[in-house]
């Protein structure tokens, strides 16, 4: 690994995992308040964060175990936001059912 | 009031002022990065950052210790069980932590002798107190897990964050005996070592705070019992499931076996998850509920809490946890700036949060949220973000030149230490330092202040307190 792409694959991690939890911040923000273009900046936090993972595959000499490890991860930061929200949204209603 | 309470009081007094300690000893540390020979063979650099990092353990535990005094007959309703023993091992605690203290400015050091380890310093980073301490902590540790336990067989009545608190004391407890043994073998010597630190705050104290903040959600926010409890089942699973075995992450460069580089990496790799999932909880409990809170400091640091566990273990853990990129990373000041942005969003966001719970109760306001908070809140959160920017610019400064480029030489580590960008980043972490260290007087100074009693809002609050 040369020094500047050892820099430059760290840094891209770190921003990969940023624009994944700007993701989920605004995409939960937006539910929340029922406002979808904060749902759209959202899902553009999310394109990036796929983008920032696709330069990662793509451009740092890292292994090949490694890349499909952050392609995984990249599949679990789009994921995670609806999947826990559904879910806290199905626990609530059912919370209220029973009250 | 339970009687437990006012020991947790106590508990909280003895934290924040551990935490001033604390803050003192970091600023001292900072300055001889920008002054290094000051105080030369008078108090080294090593024995301030000692008194900084141990006393970063203990307050943050001291306050936990608290808050499960706290919480604890609330939760069960019945008073703490054997409680006049955990009044006087409070001052036991006390009393051992002052008597190091001085010893450790004092004495600083001694031989390479069974007595140094006893008695002075057993020189292993973050529990540095000499044994017959550390068997003091083991004490009162033992204390409270007996409290706890026995007041859950009396009290008759378990909740689920009672349970997985429990659970989490038996690994917890287990881990810190790691404080013990000394191996001749620093290989094996820091293998276990790591076992204590990394099991402390990437396992056992982050499920510790998820009880905590479970009970803190349902206190002020009104969430309900359900929710919050099914939540902390997933949340526990999913962190320890990605942050034992992340473990390997300390495994790289100390003599483990090779297959260190795949588990450490791989696992920890996976622990910003969790977390992720931890944010979106967050603002879905803010906005069920409308803001609505009977204690908007208490709420503003508890989702604080959640976004910066996630930026500071997270992402800065995250960009390091590679063996490719640790080898150059690794122990350069890129490692402190996550170590401090890590404690501060996991554990001091959490702990402060608990600190304004305390407050409202012992005051009796309906509602507390008379603005001067808002002073200790942006000035910490300005300085700490400051203060790791600064960390990380000269950490990276240090992994790409004194590294990367330089090959790890002494020469190299000389030369990186006059780069500008480096004595910048070491610059601005003194100088958001002080923002920090005035944040914190401005929360001791809130946290002590009568608070307005507050008419406006309380009938907007009715609905979020049942
Ligand atoms: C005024 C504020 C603070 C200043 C100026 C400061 C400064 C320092 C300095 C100079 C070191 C030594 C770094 C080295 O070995 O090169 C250090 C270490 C450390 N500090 Fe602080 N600190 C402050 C606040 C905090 C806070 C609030 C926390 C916890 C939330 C914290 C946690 C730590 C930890 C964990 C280490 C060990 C890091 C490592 O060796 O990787 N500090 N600090
Ligand atoms: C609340 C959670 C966490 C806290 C309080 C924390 C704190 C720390 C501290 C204080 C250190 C420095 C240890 C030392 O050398 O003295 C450290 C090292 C490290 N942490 Fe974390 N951490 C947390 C979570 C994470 C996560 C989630 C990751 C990975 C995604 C991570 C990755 C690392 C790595 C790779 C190192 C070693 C750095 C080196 O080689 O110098 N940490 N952590
Ligand atoms: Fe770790």
């Amino acid at each position: 690994m040369t020094p500047t792409a050892f820099v430059a694959t760290a840094l891209l991690m770190g921003a990969f995992v940023l624009a994944g939890g700007g993701y989920g911040s605004l995409y939960s923000v937006g539910r929340l308040q029922g406002r979808p273009r904060l749902i759209r900046m959202g899902a553009v936090c999310l394109v990036v964060a796929l983008g920032f993972a696709a330069a990662i595959v793509v451009a740092t000499p890292l292994a090949v175990g490694w890349k499909i490890l952050i392609g995984v991860s990249a599949a679990g930061y789009a994921a995670i936001p609806p999947l826990v929200w559904r879910y806290l949204e199905q626990l609530h209603s059912g919370g209220r059912a029973m009250r | 009031m339970y009687r437990s309470q006012r020991l947790s009081l106590r508990y909280y007094t003895a934290a924040i002022t551990l935490f001033g300690v604390m803050i003192l000893f970091g600023l001292l540390s900072a300055l001889y990065y920008v002054f290094p020979s000051m105080l030369f063979e008078v108090l080294n650099f090593s024995t301030s950052k000692i008194l900084h990092i141990d006393t970063l353990v203990i307050w943050l535990l001291m306050a936990f210790l608290g808050a499960v005094y706290w919480y604890l007959p609330q939760e069960l309703e019945h008073e703490v069980v054997g409680i006049r023993l955990a009044e006087a091992t409070f001052w036991v605690f006390c009393a051992v932590v002052a008597v190091v203290a001085v010893v450790f400015l004092v004495v600083q050091i001694g031989d390479s002798t069974a007595f140094t380890l006893w008695f002075i310093n057993q020189g292993r980073k973050y529990v540095e107190a000499p044994r017959w301490a550390s068997i003091g902590v083991v004490v009162v540790m033992g204390v409270f897990a007996y409290n706890v336990v026995a007041t859950c067989v009396k009290a008759r009545r378990m909740t689920g964050v009672t349970w997985v608190l429990v659970l989490d004391l038996i690994p917890l407890l287990a881990v810190y005996m790691d404080a013990f043994p000394a191996d001749e073998n620093m290989s094996r010597d820091l293998y276990w070592w790591w076992w204590l630190v990394h099991m402390w705050v990437e396992s056992t104290w982050e499920v510790l705070i998820g009880c905590i903040m479970a009970m803190v959600l349902m206190d002020v926010m009104g969430t309900s019992r359900r929710i919050v409890e099914t939540w902390l089942y997933i949340e526990v699973m999913l962190v320890l499931g990605a942050g034992i075995l992340g473990l390997g992450h300390h495994y790289f460069w100390i003599g483990t076996p090779e297959y260190w580089l795949s588990i450490g990496g791989f696992f920890s790799a996976l622990e910003p998850l969790p977390l992720l999932g931890m944010v979106v909880h967050a603002v879905y409990d803010a906005g069920e509920h409308r803001l609505r809170t009977v204690n908007r400091p208490a709420f503003f640091w508890i989702t604080t809490e959640a976004f910066l566990n996630f930026i500071g273990a997270g992402v800065w853990g995250f960009m390091m946890t590679l063996p490719q990129i640790n080898l150059f990373s690794h122990g350069t000041q890129w490692t402190v700036s996550h170590g401090h942005f890590a404690f501060y969003g996991a554990y001091v966001c959490g702990v402060i949060a608990v600190f304004y719970v305390a407050k409202q109760k012992t005051s009796g306001v309906a509602c507390l949220d008379d603005r001067f908070w808002k002073w200790g809140y942006g000035l910490l959160n300005i300085g700490m973000v400051g203060m790791v920017m600064g960390l990380l610019l000269a950490g990276i400064t240090q992994a790409f030149y004194g590294r990367a480029i330089g090959g790890s030489t002494l020469m190299a580590f000389t030369q990186v230490s006059e780069n500008p960008w480096f004595l910048s980043g070491i610059w601005a972490r003194l100088l958001f330092g002080i923002v920090f260290a005035a944040g914190y007087v401005a929360l001791v100074y809130d946290l002590l202040r009568k608070p307005r009693s507050n008419a406006v809002g309380a009938g907007e609050i009715a609905g979020a307190a049942t």
